[in-house]
């Protein structure tokens, strides 16, 4: 607890300030996301636009659920998602024990090799991915999309799990090891359990990034019983129509799992790496 | 009483702090072990990057040497792609919009992250509902938010004109995407707008790592506000601060749907950037040999950038 | 930490490199064994009764020819996304068996080999009584055989505000000069600007820009396919007119500069511009939602310039993909699309967004009790494609997928260039691409 003195309170004053402006700087644009999504069309365009809906309706979001199989591309999604999540925090977890405490030829490169990784743009290369996808014949699965977003979840999560394990102090899993655990045994019994807020960094970094994928979701998925949110979204542009109203209403219900998620989550991410202060 | 010399420990696949000296003839055994345990668990995620990364990054460079188009194999050419793109006077131009671009929106947002992580570091009442509140740029897919932005800056339908227009505050429409001088400003608004959340994510965590007792000390030996910041938070944060900077110039750099949503690179070319050429090159005109070469032209001065800035956290002694 | 031996560097080297190229050695070797028999790709067509009525129509075909419905794959690809996809199918070695192709995109597939030659169902649509409108052949043919089937022509008309026009007691104008008389006298900036002009980074743009130079005597390239003609005496005049247009009359919104496709769309129905340059899917989006404006709507020919009036025309037609391994499939199951009695059904379905190909087909109620598609017909006949005078090559296609020519109004309009210089620069391009593609 930081002790209230006068500056501490002009810090206060300022923070509370600063705060509001950014939430009101964050929060229009959601706004308008979601108020357009209550509009209708007529008050959408020109100048009969209004900032407020005035006659709102709900007509949006039941043409959604009515005439457009979204409620199979939020499974899809999720299936999707929650895999790859899984996923990503098994090879993240290996991978990064493995660099933060294992000695061995080709660490360094290795490491540096994940960032590397980032620096290939999708926006060209899906297509030698798509030709490899197509020839495992992982096109048009959900397996295949998991497997894909591991190529951009994974090194992240690795990058920042080792970090936070390099931060474990190292005598707690000596300690273990002079116990008779294995390597991996001290892993597991020692250094996860202490790893949690970095986990539900990883897990949910892992969830947003899949939940909201667009470009290989288009390309390497065809059937609808595989469609992802993102793709459903595009189907209400039309050449050059756009369905606004729709489109907002199905952007807003997209948006709310990858939020409800942080709000779980955010409490273990901020309780700490406390470990950080404890010294044994 | 067991022996605790760096060879004992290690023997025993102990862990012993790595850049420690062990002898070499003791040390052989338990590296190699270390080593193949290693690469068991790195297995999984090489065999991911190898065949999902390394071989389409493979095939851009082979592809950037020919000039292939979409459908028709390619026929070599060398480094002619390389040379064409640097007398071509928008190529020049879209590299000068893409360095400001990414220097002034990483800046921006490193800015912005830093100054929330602090705020939202402080004590208060629903701090957590804050927190998730300022998150909601994150949860909205980039083709959304580029989507709705393009909506919010309509010169005519839009909320910002609309705005402006009912509460007096202009008496003229304003062109934000055409105007030759508002336009990069728009995006890289947009830009910030969407990537400040993981920044302010991950400075939190770190900030609330920090303990108490460190500002405590350094309060008792009379340090000012501004002084505690750069002499206790600052350097618990650098390796925070270089990952995300990193990692971010990267994503920022190499993203393209804001601007083929907002601008498509307009007006004029001055929001022309390397990825966007890229990808308008490549399906556009489906030169995929020239998009490949556009793409690999940026990847020394970004491989120069990872290779500096991994240099300081990979070394032992860090945190 | 210990460093590598030259050896194990060579070890890991090549076992990685191993690793990096045997995705391609894979690619390579894989045949993909197809299940399905009926590979359609569907791209939205704009109604959803449409889209209901074409994949009715693909499943009834299907039956007909005695295939299963499990063995028929029907995919929705979105317009955003069609080129990416097609791309990535074409480069893995899968396209679909038929599919729906843009212009000049007919004549890229065909000349990279990739399309089944349509030729007979072609010459079998032209037998029909009246024939079909032969201003779509100019993009499917490839030397002289049909590599596409033609499905609708679509002109690109001037959707007017005949309320705003009979308000102020005044004429469709029948010249350029007069149009912008009247833009001056109908239109009430910011609110409503008369001329919706697509000037934006995107396709509409070269199609409304070159639709003008046209009417001036400009046009990119000559009938030979080869000669650029961009930086002309006409082109320039045309130019200048669109300067005047946007700088001195303001008759035109500045923030087309930034619009995309949709931009004069959106700037029609929500009635901030009284004309727009644009095939009749806005008119088709009034009818389903907002009847009241599509009544004072009027589908207008192009006004005319000092060497009269030409007017813009663009093609669909339908693909299909050498690749299958069912050509009699994908072919009857265009034939089946192309039955005039189930063409007929579609066309309308579209609420007027096409034009049917077949000449015949103008003659339903459906077009005679609609005043406003009176001039449709002739504008089917007589409308030039955007590579007038040449035919929606590669060439042609590449231009307008990069670009160029929004480029060049936009230095004049934004960057102040001299009309002659910006034209310079755009015919430069044009040339360049032109060469390229000839080497091929």
């Amino acid at each position: 607890m930081r002790t209230v003195s006068g500056g501490r309170r002009a810090l206060k004053w300022i923070g509370n300030t600063l705060l509001a402006l950014m939430l009101v700087w964050t929060l229009v644009p959601f706004y308008w996301m979601i108020a357009t999504s209550l509009k209708k069309d007529k008050e959408i365009y020109g100048f009969e636009a209004t900032l407020v809906p005035r006659q709102p309706t709900l007509q949006n979001y039941v043409r959604l659920f009515d005439k457009t199989p979204f409620v199979k591309y939020l499974r899809n999604s999720t299936i999707v998602a929650v895999g790859n999540t899984l996923a990503s925090l098994a090879f993240a977890t290996l991978g990064a024990y493995a660099l933060a405490r294992l000695r061995f030829r080709g660490r360094g490169l290795i490491a540096r090799g994940l960032v590397f990784t980032y620096l290939v743009p999708p926006a060209l290369l899906f297509i030698p991915l798509f030709a490899v996808m197509s020839a495992l014949r992982l096109v048009d699965t959900h397996h295949g999309l998991v497997l894909t977003y591991l190529s951009f979840t994974v090194p992240f999560c690795t990058w920042l799990l080792m970090g936070y394990f390099r931060s474990v102090p190292i005598e707690l899993e000596e300690a273990a090891l002079v116990d008779g655990c294995t390597r991996l045994g001290s892993l597991f019994r020692v250094i996860l359990p202490m790893s949690l807020p970095a986990l539900a960094v990883v897990a949910f970094f892992a969830f947003t990034q899949s939940w909201n994928e667009f470009l290989y979701a288009n390309v390497f998925v065809n059937s609808v019983e595989v469609r992802t949110v993102t793709t459903g979204l595009t189907l209400f542009i039309v050449e050059d129509v756009f369905f606004w109203g729709p489109m907002m209403g199905a952007s807003f219900l997209s948006a709310l799992p990858p939020l409800l998620l942080y709000l779980v989550f955010q409490r273990w991410v901020v309780k700490g790496l406390t470990l950080g202060g404890v010294k044994g | 009483m067991a022996i605790r010399t760096n060879e004992a420990v290690a023997d025993r696949g102990g862990i012993v702090p790595v850049g420690a000296r062990v002898r070499p003839r003791r040390a052989s055994l338990a590296l190699r072990r270390e080593g193949r345990l290693a690469y068991a668990l790195l297995t999984p995620t090489l065999l991911v990057i190898l065949f999902l990364v390394a071989y389409p990054f493979f095939t851009a460079i082979v592809m950037s040497l020919q000039n292939k188009m979409v459908g028709s194999p390619g026929r070599w050419i060398g480094l002619a792609n390389y040379a064409e793109l640097f007398h071509d006077e928008v190529f020049l131009r879209t590299a000068w919009n893409s360095v400001v671009y990414t220097v002034v929106a990483v800046a921006l947002k490193f800015v912005l992250g830093l100054t929330m992580a602090l705020i939202l570091d402080q004590e208060r009442r629903f701090n957590n509902f804050f927190r998730t509140l300022l998150f909601v740029p994150w949860a909205v897919p980039i083709v959304i938010v580029s989507l709705n932005w393009r909506w919010i800056y309509d010169d005519l339908s839009g909320f910002l004109n609309n705005f402006l227009i009912t509460f007096h505050l202009t008496s003229n429409i304003i062109s934000w995407l055409s105007d030759p001088g508002l336009a990069m400003a728009c995006v890289i608004a947009v830009v910030v707008w969407a990537g400040t959340p993981l920044y302010s994510m991950t400075f939190l965590a770190g900030l609330q790592a920090i303990p108490r007792e460190l500002y405590e000390a350094a309060e008792i030996d009379g340090a000012s506000i501004v002084q505690q910041f750069f002499y206790v938070t600052v350097p618990r944060l650098r390796t925070i601060f270089l990952t995300t900077v990193m990692l971010s110039t990267i994503w920022t750099a190499t993203n393209l749907q804001f601007v083929l949503i907002l601008t498509h690179g307009g007006p004029a070319n001055r929001t022309e950037i390397f990825p966007h050429l890229a990808y308008t090159t490549a399906l556009g005109a489906r030169r995929l040999g020239m998009g490949a070469a556009v793409s690999l032209v940026f990847f020394p001065i970004l491989a120069v950038l990872i290779l500096l800035l991994t240099r300081r956290m990979l070394r032992p002694s860090d945190d | 930490m210990a460093r590598m031996t030259r050896r194990q560097m060579l070890k890991t080297a090549t076992v990685a490199a191993a690793a990096t190229t045997s995705p391609w050695w894979l690619v390579k070797t894989s045949h993909a064994q197809r299940a399905k028999k009926i590979v359609f790709w569907h791209v939205p067509n704009f109604t959803p009764l449409a889209d209901e009525l074409q994949k009715q129509q693909v499943y009834e075909f299907a039956k007909q020819a005695g295939v299963k419905e499990g063995e028929v794959e029907y995919a929705t690809v979105a317009n955003e996304q069609f080129n990416a996809k097609l791309a990535a199918a074409i480069e893995a070695g899968n396209p679909p068996d038929v599919t729906r192709l843009y212009e000049s995109n007919v004549q890229f597939y065909a000349s990279g080999g990739h399309l089944l030659d349509v030729h007979d169902l072609v010459e079998k649509m032209r037998r029909e009584p009246k024939g079909i409108f032969e201003s779509a052949m100019a993009s499917v043919l490839v030397k002289g055989r049909a590599m596409g089937v033609p499905l609708a022509v679509n002109p690109w008309p001037v959707h007017a505000r005949m309320d705003l026009l009979e308000q102020a007691k005044l004429e469709y104008p029948k010249t350029w000069d007069e149009f912008i008389e009247t833009s001056k006298k109908i239109q009430s900036p910011p609110r409503l600007f008369a001329f919706g002009m697509c000037l934006g980074p995107v396709e509409d743009t070269t199609d409304n820009v070159m639709n003008l130079l046209w009417c001036y005597g400009g046009k990119m390239v000559e009938a030979d396919n080869k000669t650029v003609v961009m930086a002309s005496k006409e082109n320039e005049a045309g130019v200048k007119v669109i300067e005047a247009m946007f700088k001195t009359h303001k008759i035109i919104p500045p923030g087309a500069l930034s619009w995309d496709n949709s931009g004069n769309n959106k700037a029609y129905q929500s009635k901030q511009a009284a004309f727009v340059m644009n095939p009749s899917s806005i008119y088709a989006y009034l009818d389903g939602n907002d009847k009241d404006l599509q009544k004072v709507t009027g589908l207008m020919p192009v006004p005319a310039g000092p060497k009269g009036t030409v007017n813009q025309i663009d093609t669909w037609a339908y693909g299909a993909f050498k690749k299958t391994p069912y050509p009699e499939l994908a072919k009857g199951l265009l034939d089946y699309f192309m039955t005039p009695a189930n063409y007929d059904r579609i066309i309308q379905s579209t609420g007027g967004r096409w034009v049917p190909v077949y000449k015949r087909l103008f003659d339903s109620p459906f077009w005679r009790e609609r005043p406003a598609f009176q001039h449709f017909i002739k504008m089917a006949e007589t409308g030039v494609p955007v590579s007038y005078a040449g035919s929606p090559t590669p060439a042609a296609g590449e231009v307008l997928n990069t670009h160029v020519i929004p480029k060049m109004i936009q230095r004049v309009l934004v960057d102040n260039w001299e009309a002659a210089k910006a034209l310079d620069e755009c015919h430069k391009r044009i040339v360049e691409i032109y060469a390229r593609n000839a080497r091929g």
